[in-house]
């Protein structure tokens, strides 16, 4: 038995970023996987101590630029929360329906790369970048960016949604729904996707919670809980959608919890569409002073595409004192070494891609 | 909960066993005076939260590992010991996002400069 070291990134192609990955590998079998990162490591934590509190959203929204929008409302809502803003109605359902469409759009990506991961660039990965292209297009049409929207003001958005966004939306949304069947038609029943993500990185339910993963990293491990469900914000609550669980565990099982979750997105859309009631979404001013934080320290939790992220704030009248962030990718990064053990060289690029994971998340 | 540093790993046993199996973070908070360091538990079965919270003073920055307790610890160990300069005893916390530089001052203590621009090694 001679175990061999072998390095793999920062710059590869399968590592969705710059993560620099050191496997000791013996034959074709991985021994043990350690991730190297920090490469796109910004310093938001710090660099938001520093600034005014509406200043800081730009700085969230790079963290993760797959789901932008998700990353904006988290600090906008801890801010929210530290300062006694209260929320419109309206403002609560379009923030809850510009959430699920990014999730959508995320999701969408994810399915796109975890085929490019398994050597299918030239089919999937386009059709799901172009689909995503359909959703980007709302979201850009509500905010006036295509991926960097810095769409929140406390207590709502910067504007409204146009007259006619409810049909354009719904239609965005009957397309996605049809070619969402569509792939699972074409990858469900494709070998080469089968092979190489059934019983690949098995992580049991009991190991998921001791190592900590979250989102549908840890939804397809059989473990029930959804920061949406179990912990409902803005108009959840009132809106009907399942949890998306499976106990299969391995890679495959992931997949299906995301393609399960664009459905549920796409359902909860809809849904709210319709009952969203009139009013006005439009948030306060950037420019407003701010009086004195009410609450000095505040914790907020979200669901978003790449799983749990929990901001931690402590607040300053003007500023952030510190404000912490719980970035998922990096809770399911750090269990990549765990679940590769044993696996071959060729599938930890399978399971790389099955945890979704957006470098700038990981780093901060 | 506030409890003191000596307490730590009986009062993370004794939540874990409750139920709370599950580790969200593990952070700190410099105040200037003291540092708090910030443990936040979930129960996943019946969706409750927790923190268990420990004040150290900045000239003797160090907490015991958890991570025979929690094994997803590991990472956000590593994190707050470089960030903000605390010693993890009982364990080998190498460094894990700021891998080549010197780390001094620790970049999330409120003692970190503004003005001047830092180099690396």
């Amino acid at each position: 038995m001679t175990i061999s070291r072998i390095n793999i990134g920062p710059v590869h192609p399968s590592t969705h970023g710059v993560l620099r990955l050191v496997a000791d590998i013996d034959g074709d079998t991985v021994v043990g996987v350690e991730p190297h990162i920090g490469f796109l490591h910004r310093g938001v934590e710090k660099l938001v101590e520093n600034r005014m509190y509406m200043q800081c959203p730009p700085y969230f929204e790079k963290l993760d630029y797959v789901a932008p929008m998700s990353y904006d409302e988290i600090y906008v809502a801890a801010v929210e929360q530290a300062l006694g803003v209260e929320l419109s109605e309206r403002a609560a359902y379009s923030r809850t329906i510009l959430l699920e469409l990014q999730r959508i759009a995320s999701h969408l990506l994810w399915l796109g790369t975890m085929s490019n991961d398994l050597g299918q660039f030239f089919g999937m990965f386009m059709w799901a970048f172009r689909d995503r292209d359909r959703v980007l297009r709302l979201l850009e049409e509500v905010s006036g960016a295509r991926m960097f929207y810095v769409n929140m003001r406390l207590g709502g958005l910067v504007r409204d949604f146009q007259p006619g966004f409810d049909e354009r939306a719904l239609e965005v949304l009957g397309y996605v729904e049809r070619r969402v069947k569509e792939y699972e038609r074409f990858i469900e029943k494709n070998p080469v996707f089968i092979e190489r993500m059934k019983n690949v990185g098995v992580l049991t339910k009991d190991m998921a919670i001791e190592l900590g993963v979250t989102g549908p990293v840890l939804r397809g491990s059989g473990v029930d809980y959804d920061v949406r469900k179990d912990n409902p914000y803005y108009v959840y609550g009132k809106l009907n959608f399942k949890t998306q669980v499976r106990s299969e565990c391995d890679c495959l099982s992931r997949y299906k919890v995301r393609v399960m979750e664009i459905r549920e997105s796409i359902r909860l859309v809809r849904e709210a569409l319709r009952i969203m009631p009139e009013g006005s979404a439009v948030g306060m001013p950037t420019r407003l002073i701010i009086p004195a934080a009410k609450n000095r320290i505040v914790g907020v939790s979200r669901e978003m595409p790449r799983g749990e992220c929990f901001v931690y704030m402590v607040a300053d009248p003007q500023r952030p004192y510190r404000l912490s962030i719980r970035a998922p990718s990096f809770a399911n990064l750090a269990a990549l070494g765990e679940m590769a053990k044993g696996c071959k060289t060729s599938d930890l690029f399978a399971i790389l891609g099955s945890l979704d994971l957006v470098m700038g998340d990981v780093d901060r | 909960m506030k409890i003191d540093r000596e307490d730590l790993l009986g009062k993370m046993g004794e939540k874990k066993k409750e139920g709370f199996s599950y580790l969200v973070k593990i952070t700190a908070v410099d105040y200037d005076k003291h540092i708090e360091v910030i443990y936040f538990l979930r129960d996943m079965a019946r969706s409750k939260d927790d923190s268990i919270e420990v004040e150290i003073a900045p000239s003797d920055a160090w907490v015991p590992t958890v991570t025979q307790i929690y094994r997803s610890a590991d990472w956000y160990e590593r994190e707050m010991a470089e960030m903000f300069g605390i010693e993890i005893k009982n364990r080998n916390a190498r460094r894990l996002l700021l891998e080549k530089w010197n780390g001094k001052p620790s970049p999330l203590r409120k003692n970190f400069g503004w003005g001047e621009p830092y180099e690396r090694e």
